[in-house]
Order: C-alpha cells, then sequence, then structure tokens
C-alpha cells in the first residue's frame, strides 16, 4: 500500500474527510440558523407592524437567501456521498 | 550632520579597537555573526510563509494566555530565553504575529527560562546551545542548495540558528579574559549597598556574556562554596534578568518598527520587575522560605532556593504586566514611531504596507487587505463632504431627513483636492505594493489580490462620481423648483443610507446582517434608479422640471447609481468573509429582478 493511499484510509476511517467541504457546511448552517430566526422575527413582527412596506421587503430577501443556502449545502451533501462512493 | 559624521565614526572606533585588541576583534566579530544569523533566520521563516505557518503561529499566539504558553514552551525547549526574544522579534519583523502576541511571548520566556536554573541547581546540567552552531551551519547550508523550497526554509533555518550560537560563541570568546578576572567573592557586601552592587555585578557579568544561564552558573557555583552570601545571590540574579534584555535589543537593530518596540516592551518589563523585587527583596525572600518549606527543600539547600526565588520573581512580573499589557503596547506605540509614517507634504500615506511582508503571500495579502479598508475610510469622508452632509450624522442612527438637511459646509467643498491628497497616493501605493507582492504568490492568492485592487478602483471611481454629482447637487439643493430640489433630496439621502449600511457591515461581524445589508443596498440602487422608474419620465412630461434640469438629473442619477454600484461591488470584496461562500450566497440581477417583479405585482 503506498503511502498516500495509506492516507486517505486513514482520513476515511476517521471521518477527516475533505475539511474544507466540512467547514463550508458548518458555515452554511449556522448562516442558516441565523436567517431562520430572522424571517421567524421578521414574520411576527409583520403581524403586528402597521407599515409592513420595508419588513415585507427584508422578509422575500431572508426567504431567498433561506433557499440559497439550502442549495448550497445540499451540493455540499451530494459532494460528501459523491466522495465517500469514490473512497470505496 | 550628526548622521553623515555617525557611520564614519563608528568605522573608526571599530578599526582602532580591531587594531589594539583581538579580543574587541572577536567580540565584534560576534555581534555580526549573531545579527547576520537573525536575518538569516527571517529567511528561513519567510520560505514557509504562504499560509501554513502563519496560520500555526497565529492559532499558538492568538490569545495572550496561548502566546505566554507559546513563550514558556519555546524558552523551557530552547533554554535561552535571549534566542525566544530574538525569534519573536523575527516574527513581528516578517509581519507573522503583531506586537501584543509578541509581548505576551515574552511574558511567557521570561517564566520559561526559570527551567534552567531549575535544571542547573537541581541536576547541575546546562544545554551548551554554542555546541550545536557547527552541525547546524553544516546541514543548513547543504539544505539551502536544495531546491525543495521547504528544505530551502528548514536549511536557512537551521543556518540562522547556527549563525546565532556561533556569534553568542565568539562573543563569549571575546569576553573569555575579562570573565577570568571576575572574582565574585571580592564583591560581597552586606545590606541595600550590597544589593545595588551586585545588581550591577548581574547586568554587567550578562551583558559581557550575553547569557543570563552563563550568570546563572557563575552564581550557583560561587554560593555553593560560599563565595557569595545567598542575599548577594538573589541581587545578581535580578541583574541577569535586565542585562539579558540586552540581546533582544542588539536584535531589534536590523529589525522593522515593530521589533523595536518588542525590544523596549522587553526592557520595560524586566526593568520595572526588577525594581519591584528590589523594593520588596525582604517581603519576597519570606514568601521564598515559606515556599521552599512547603516543597520540601532543605533551609541550607540555597541554589535550590535561588531556583525558587527565580521562579516566584519571574512569575510575579508576568501577573503584574498581564493587566496592562494594552496600555504597554499603546504607550510603545506612541513612544517608538516609524520615521517613515509621517509626511512633509500633508497629504495621507499608506499605514500597512510594509517591504518586508513582501515575500509573505498571506501577511501580504492582509496588509493590502487593511489598506484598503484605509482607502474606504478616506474615500467614505470624501464622499460625505461631496454630498454636503456630516460623517459623524450618516453612522449615528439620527432619521436620514434630517442627515441630509445637516449641512457639512456652506460651500461646495473641493473634492479633487481631497482626492489628491487622502486618495492618489494610498491609491498608487497599493497597486504598487500589489504587483511587487503578487510575484511570491500562488494562482489563487492572485485572483483573490485582483479582486482587492477591483475594490480599490471602485472606491476611486465613487469619489470621482462624487466630484461630478457634487456641482448640481449643490445647485438644485437650493433651488426653487420643488421637484428638482426633491429629486435631489433623494439622491443624497439614498447614497446617505447606503453610506450608513456600509458603514454597519463594515464595523459587524453578524453575517447574516451582512447578507441582508447587502442585498437591500442592491435592491435599492435599482428600484431608486429613476431612469428605470419612470420617475424623470414623468416629470418631464408634466413639465415640472426644465431640459436643462431634466439632463443635469439624467446624468446625476448615472452618477448617484455608479457610486452604489461601485461601493456595494466594494463592501462585497473587502467586507465579507463567509468562508468563500461570498458569491454563492450574494443576490445576482436574476434574484434582484424577481423580487421586484413581485413588489409591482403587489
Amino acid at each position: 500500500m503506498s503511502i498516500k493511499k495509506f492516507i486517505k484510509n486513514v482520513q476515511s476511517s476517521l471521518g477527516l474527510g475533505d475539511y474544507k467541504v466540512e467547514g463550508k457546511k458548518k458555515a452554511v448552517k449556522e448562516l442558516l440558523k441565523k436567517l431562520l430566526d430572522r424571517k421567524r422575527e421578521l414574520k411576527k413582527a409583520i403581524e403586528k407592524a402597521s407599515d409592513k412596506k420595508n419588513l415585507q421587503e427584508e422578509l422575500e430577501i431572508v426567504s431567498l437567501e433561506i433557499k440559497k443556502g439550502k442549495e448550497i449545502l445540499s451540493k455540499l451533501y451530494a459532494k460528501k456521498i459523491k466522495g465517500s462512493k469514490n473512497g470505496k | 550632520m550628526l548622521r553623515r559624521i555617525l557611520l564614519p565614526t563608528i568605522l573608526i572606533v571599530l578599526a582602532y579597537g580591531f587594531w589594539i585588541s583581538p579580543d574587541f576583534k572577536e567580540i565584534a566579530a560576534g555581534v555580526s555573526i549573531f545579527l547576520f544569523g537573525m536575518l538569516t533566520l527571517e529567511e528561513g521563516f519567510k520560505a514557509f510563509s504562504g499560509g501554513v505557518l502563519e496560520k500555526i503561529l497565529q492559532k499558538s499566539t492568538d490569545k495572550l494566555y496561548k502566546s505566554v504558553s507559546f513563550g514558556f514552551v519555546a524558552t523551557a525547549i530552547m533554554q535561552s530565553s535571549s534566542l525566544v526574544s530574538v525569534l519573536t522579534i523575527s516574527f513581528i519583523g516578517a509581519g507573522l504575529i503583531g506586537l501584543t502576541q509578541g509581548i505576551g511571548i515574552i511574558l511567557g520566556a521570561n517564566i520559561g527560562t526559570t527551567t534552567g536554573a531549575w535544571l542547573m541547581a537541581g541536576f547541575g546540567l546546562k544545554v551548551n546551545i554554542a555546541s550545536y552552531a557547527m552541525p547546524m551551519l553544516a546541514f543548513g547550508v547543504i539544505l539551502i542548495f536544495q531546491k525543495a523550497k521547504s528544505l530551502k526554509g528548514i536549511g536557512y533555518i537551521l543556518a540562522g540558528l547556527g549563525f546565532l550560537f556561533l556569534g553568542i560563541h565568539y562573543m563569549k570568546d571575546g569576553f573569555e579574559a575579562f570573565k577570568e578576572t571576575v572574582d565574585l567573592a571580592s564583591f560581597a557586601v552586606d545590606g541595600f549597598k550590597g544589593l545595588l552592587i551586585f545588581v550591577g555585578v548581574g547586568i554587567l557579568a550578562t551583558v559581557v556574556m550575553q547569557s543570563s544561564h552563563a550568570t546563572i552558573v557563575l552564581i550557583l557555583a560561587a554560593l555553593s562554596v560560599g563565595q557569595i552570601t545567598y542575599e548577594n545571590a538573589l541581587a545578581l540574579t535580578i541583574g541577569a534578568n535586565i542585562g539579558t534584555t540586552i540581546t533582544a535589543v542588539i536584535g531589534s537593530l536590523s529589525s522593522n518598527i515593530d521589533g523595536k518596540r518588542l525590544a523596549g516592551a522587553h526592557f520595560i518589563f524586566n526593568v520595572v520587575t526588577a525594581f519591584v523585587a528590589i523594593a520588596f527583596m525582604n517581603q519576597i525572600i519570606s514568601l521564598v522560605e515559606i515556599i521552599s518549606d512547603a516543597i520540601g527543600i532543605a533551609s541550607d539547600n540555597h541554589t535550590l532556593k535561588l531556583a525558587v526565588f527565580d521562579s516566584f520573581f519571574k512569575i510575579m512580573g508576568v501577573l503584574m504586566f498581564i493587566p496592562f499589557i494594552n496600555k504597554l503596547v499603546n504607550f510603545l506605540n506612541k513612544t517608538i514611531k516609524s520615521s517613515s509614517s509621517k509626511s512633509t507634504t500633508g497629504s495621507d500615506n499608506a499605514r500597512y504596507l510594509n517591504d518586508s511582508v513582501l515575500e509573505l503571500p498571506s501577511t501580504a495579502m492582509a496588509a493590502i487587505s487593511r489598506e484598503t479598508k484605509h482607502l474606504y475610510e478616506n474615500s467614505f469622508e470624501i464622499i460625505t463632504h461631496g454630498l454636503n452632509i456630516k460623517r459623524r450624522n450618516v453612522v449615528s442612527s439620527m432619521p436620514l431627513d434630517e442627515v441630509i438637511q445637516d449641512s457639512y459646509s456652506k460651500s461646495p467643498v473641493d473634492i479633487n483636492l481631497f482626492y489628491v491628497n487622502r486618495i492618489k497616493g494610498v491609491y498608487g501605493q497599493i497597486i504598487d505594493f500589489s504587483t511587487r507582492a503578487q510575484s511570491a504568490m500562488t494562482p489563487q492568492n492572485i485572483e483573490v489580490l485582483y479582486k482587492i485592487k477591483l475594490a480599490n478602483r471602485d472606491l476611486v471611481e465613487a469619489v470621482k462620481n462624487t466630484e461630478r454629482l457634487q456641482k448640481n447637487l449643490v445647485k438644485y439643493s437650493n433651488s426653487a423648483n420643488e421637484h428638482i430640489k426633491e429629486q435631489y433630496d433623494t439622491i443624497k439621502k439614498d447614497l446617505a443610507e447606503l453610506l450608513r449600511n456600509i458603514n454597519i457591515i463594515a464595523t459587524t461581524d453578524e453575517e447574516d446582517v451582512v447578507l441582508l445589508l447587502l442585498s437591500k443596498a442592491k435592491i435599492h440602487t435599482e428600484k431608486y434608479d429613476i431612469l428605470a422608474n419612470g420617475t424623470l419620465d414623468k416629470l418631464i412630461r408634466e413639465g415640472l422640471i426644465t431640459n436643462e434640469m431634466a439632463t443635469s438629473l439624467m446624468n446625476d442619477s448615472v452618477y448617484s447609481y455608479d457610486i452604489s454600484k461601485h461601493l456595494i461591488t466594494m463592501a462585497e470584496v473587502i467586507f465579507t468573509d463567509m468562508n468563500n461562500l461570498n458569491d454563492e450566497m450574494y443576490l445576482n440581477d436574476g434574484d434582484i429582478s424577481e423580487i421586484l417583479n413581485k413588489k409591482d405585482e403587489l
């Protein structure tokens, strides 16, 4: 077994994988959590507010960002699955 | 005048010294080799740049307790606080760490030196660093000739350390004759007078031998045979602690301004700690007795008690200084200033671009990024002046309607003069520095650098467009025609809102806030474009403004739109660090149209 292959095997057995992808996933998850919290707060605020225009605009932006974040996350998960299949 | 005669004078004195004394020649050669070792060592660390070494150093020194621990461990391993000080100065000189972290390492190194006293007192051991010099030089030079960058780097580090050790060795050899004439027994004096004399002897001996360890060996030897009293030995230890700072001062001579400041911090720390120890000598001796009893050291074992004193005295100094580190950094920044930071023309210059980091890609990138933020601050100020609003109002929570009413000046400000003084020079220096720095960068780094350069250009364009906008903004803000006045007030208000949001983006760490504000700014820029939203057509059609006003408004709305676009693009590059998610998470043109169309439908 070559050294490179050995390192790869150790990495996959320890679940180290692609740490860049892992880091990115963690960052997206944290951002999504913040955006979802904000969306919840905005919805509550819209119900109570008299001038809903600005809040509605923010809600649309946040919803779009959440959609984008989820897409990025699913791409990252797909990458991981693909990577582990190749490893096998 | 003084500078002109200084160098020849030094050269003449050196030449005379070489002529009359072979010992002096050896000492001077030792100092030269020592300084050359520092330069070589810096080369070695630079070879390891590219991100990895910077990250290791930043992670091991990003918090005060970490940098103190780093200093302690490094000194305990290398058995030389002088060497750790010199290495720390190299790290700072290469831009790998900042002054605060450097001071943390020095504090840790001071505690680390106590391990040497324990080893010598407890086991009679001493690591002789000079004996490693020759093999280090031999291995180092062989590795320097290798093609691989990492091997070359290791070679430079080994050779650098070898030269450092060799330099110290030559200095010691040169002073050997002097060392032999020092008879500690002849200085044995009691009382406060004795204390001061022995502190002085400790300083002198350490300066001469360039090693506090050597002084402590002498102290322990003298103490064990009863040549000096225990109290005199304590005073000598305090003196050795002051004397060791001289090595760091010599090391800082070839370093940058931060290296000189670090040597200053080292000196202040050791001298102040020494003064406190002298002032409270009796109390410290009592405490040392209590600690020694507690850990089972025999009352007549003065050598181990000396090690306890050494540890207590140094740990006390570190604990005493930790609360004042930031004040110490401020003091050093104020007192030790760079001669090149002041400009004689009154114009602004680059603050963070230092040629010493040109070969360190990550550090150079960080410097360029910081400098771009500096350019942004200047641009922000000029744009607010151009809009005739006050910067402090923009960054406050004052309602925007009030912000635009509170004028900055009654007469228009000369934006071009501001541009020449505050933008042009800094921008030119950033571009020049970036061009030189990119030769040591990877293609990925160059790609990032290209974006930063574009962000700089965005700032320059935003300022230039403000200058173009200013003329009519001043004219029509005071117009009798309410409709045109309203339009120009709206332009001012929109730009003030954008500047306020960018200021929030620049100062927050919340990624969701950054995303939201950037998205809002993009949507507003498109929504408030009066050419696109039909406002201008309506004003012309209904004859509410003259043709001349319409032309001005049309041109100025383009300038305003461009200022917004440039500032948003710049902010996306400079103020966001979302693990490379930026491009994917930002709203693109399609997203903006989608949101704007939804609004129209509503």
